[in-house]
């Protein structure tokens, strides 16, 4: 091999005849047969999940109301339970919003608990005794995630 | 210019086959691999210099139709920019797990295609030509080659090309401009001399 010229006018000549050598050129049918097995393979897994997945989702859309239903069901015994066990501060003068504001028909619990009455000072809410030492009841509201959502102070 | 095998006025268009494709439809599938096949095999081929590979590429771009045609929105690129640029990093992908490709295998059918100039030292200059062309298009760097292959070599606009690569038009341009450079200096280097095909000499004389 020696060198020689070969000038932009060879190289357009040459790049010409490749791309006619080149146009007839297609992939083998082997190809075609193994690209459509695999459609069919495909096509075919998914033809027999979708009776499959549909059985699965209508089974978990029936879980889901029973257990909604079933939730439901003890939100409500718990309400009345607490309703009855838990009598309401006689006074009930405060009530603190510490959280979400609580929704219409949402199932709350309300849990009586004694704490020191500075607690209450360092919620903003003065002691009817003025004693920081004294304990004083209140009612927590929680909610059905189990996160307070007020508190009732009884003076 | 792009092959003769683009859709006829009264063929469904590309878009409504990846639509009819994207719903299960095995014939308007099996219509797009049959529309597109060759151009990515032809793609492929070049840009590896192997058959085998470019096979597996052809695969590998289908099943990606297979499974992404839902996605395809016909008003960002055109199918056939959308199967360069798939089969554009499929093949990198390739080249990525081979680390080198191989020459090109002898799978040509040069022994069966039929040669109209009877000047046999006319048809072996020919085939030393081409098979030194597509060495030196081989030894390009892969952004240089990319553009020779598409443009050059599949007819593809500047255009379409920009949209396969993912680039600016300017982009294509330059990196063509470079490209054939490039490949001026490659084949100048490796053209042979008469000297030693004493045929061409006589021819010459």
């Amino acid at each position: 091999m020696k060198s020689m010229q070969f000038e932009n006018t060879d190289l357009a000549d040459a790049l010409n005849v490749l791309r006619q050598d080149e146009a007839h050129i297609e992939a083998p049918p082997h190809v075609e047969a193994a690209v459509l097995a695999a459609w069919d393979r495909a096509h075919a897994r998914r033809r027999e999940e979708r009776p499959r997945s549909m059985w699965r989702e209508s089974a978990a859309v029936a879980a889901a109301i029973i257990i909604a239903l079933g939730l439901g069901q003890l939100g409500r015994e718990l309400q009345r339970t607490t309703r009855a066990a838990v009598t309401p501060a006689a006074e009930s003068r405060t009530l603190l919003l510490v959280g979400e504001p609580i929704l219409q028909g949402e199932p709350v619990r309300v849990v009586r608990m004694r704490v020191p009455a500075s607690t209450l000072t360092g919620l903003g809410v003065r002691s009817a005794t003025g004693d920081a030492a004294a304990h004083v009841d209140v009612d927590v509201i929680v909610g059905e995630d189990g996160i307070a959502r007020a508190i009732r102070v009884g003076m | 210019m792009e092959d003769a095998t683009s859709a006829a006025a009264d063929d469904p268009d590309d878009a409504d086959l990846m639509r009819r494709a994207a719903h299960g439809d095995r014939d308007a599938f099996a219509a797009l691999y049959r529309r597109h096949q060759a151009r990515v095999y032809r793609f492929a081929r070049l840009m590896t210099g192997s058959s085998t590979a470019a096979e597996d590429i052809v695969q590998e771009v289908f099943l990606v139709v297979m499974r992404d045609a839902a996605r395809y929105d016909p008003a960002r690129a055109a199918l056939t920019s959308y199967l360069y640029g798939v089969a554009r990093h499929q093949t990198r992908r390739r080249r990525a797990r081979d680390r080198q490709f191989v020459a090109f295998d002898g799978r040509r059918p040069d022994s069966s295609e039929p040669v109209a100039d009877d000047d046999a030292s006319a048809t072996l200059e020919r085939r030393q030509t081409l098979q030194q062309l597509r060495r030196a298009i081989l030894s390009l760097p892969r952004r240089y080659r990319e553009v020779v292959v598409l443009c050059d070599l599949q007819g593809v606009s500047y255009s379409d090309a920009a949209t396969a690569m993912g680039c600016a038009i300017g982009t294509v341009r330059s990196r063509l401009h470079r490209a054939r450079h490039l490949l001026t200096q490659k084949m100048g280097r490796t053209a042979p001399s008469h000297e030693d095909h004493p045929g061409l000499t006589e021819r010459c004389a």
